[in-house]
């Protein structure tokens, strides 16, 4: 998403992106960035949550209107739970035991040769 | 020469590299970048993915307020795709509802949107909401009170690729044309 919001602005189109992965977002290199300080998944906004939801958007919209330069970030002063548990658990090796290592290594293997199988098919259907 | 102070240990933390505030909640984002490193090559994967990286960066400026604005919605959300297994909420990843070609959908009727195909964080979020990474209502309630000029027609999915290349040679463009099919001024993108 990065690439594209850069992309649109190269061709004069401005951009917000609003996510959740900060290191990814600003190594790449972006125009505007909404930072939301919440689990990945709920770039928009806290699930069931219209406040939430519309406060995130309003950001988002204060941020195209105020930026004057590149790689403008913006945080979302929104705070996901009372614990930062989440933030810590996260594919974080040093909390997952080494069976569970194990598991997912063979479940990625899977995970990858699925994914190549829905690539190729495309591709396929494009040829033809 | 600089002298070193003593230090004041009151603003020390226990928690090394780890920034806390009084609530002893944790200010730092998540380092995604060096948990994913670290995730594969602890799953026994070798040649670390290599994160997109440049000192340039493009900016265009805003010509017109955004209440003149008609503004496009980006999003990595997959359609429902028949047959390739539990794409709702909960769902577990799900490599066969991935798609590798921009699509676009009617803003005015959108039935399913679904992230099983990627790597959100299950543990703490299940998807459940649409709204919380899909602001479609939120847009649409935004252009009824005049925050902005117009929602386009069509929103636009981005594939989530690995390869860079194909993002940039394909992706990028594909993306680019429907929005000037549809005369967009400014784009929100929402990845997950």
């Amino acid at each position: 998403m990065s690439l594209v919001a850069r992309h649109l602005e190269a061709n004069k189109i401005p951009t917000v992106i609003a996510g959740s992965a900060k290191d990814i977002v600003e190594h790449c290199g972006v125009p505007r960035f909404l930072f939301s300080d919440f689990p990945l998944g709920n770039s928009a906004g806290k699930p069931r949550d219209l406040v939430s939801q519309e406060r995130t958007l309003e950001l988002a919209f204060q941020l195209l209107e105020s930026s004057f330069a590149p790689r403008t970030t913006v945080q979302s002063p929104e705070i996901w739970s009372p614990s930062h548990e989440w933030k810590l658990d996260f594919q974080n090796v040093d909390r997952i035991p080494a069976e569970e290592i194990k598991r997912r290594r063979l479940e990625f293997d899977k995970i990858k040769e699925i994914g190549q199988q829905v690539r190729d098919e495309t591709l396929n259907t494009d040829a033809n | 020469m600089r002298h070193s102070r003593p230090m004041d240990k009151s603003q020390v933390t226990n928690k090394p590299n780890t920034l806390i505030d009084s609530e002893d909640r944790i200010l730092e984002s998540v380092p995604y970048m060096q948990r994913l490193k670290d995730y594969y090559l602890a799953l026994g994967y070798g040649n670390p993915y290599q994160w997109a990286s440049y000192s340039e960066v493009p900016f265009a400026t805003l010509t017109k307020p955004l209440s003149e604005s008609k503004i496009g919605l980006i999003t990595t959300a997959a359609p429902y795709k028949e047959g390739a297994g539990d794409q709702g909420p909960r769902a577990p990843y799900n490599a066969a509802a991935k798609f590798y070609k921009v699509y676009s959908g009617n803003t005015d009727q959108v039935d399913f949107l679904g992230i099983s195909h990627v790597g959100y964080d299950r543990k703490y979020s299940t998807a459940e909401d649409i709204n919380s990474f899909f602001p479609l209502e939120a847009l649409k309630r935004a252009e009824r009170q005049g925050r902005v000029g117009q929602l386009s027609a069509r929103y636009y999915g981005a594939p989530t690729n690995r390869s860079q290349a194909t993002t940039i040679k394909q992706d990028c463009a594909d993306l680019l044309d429907l929005l000037r099919q549809d005369d967009v001024d400014v784009v929100i993108l929402v990845p997950n």
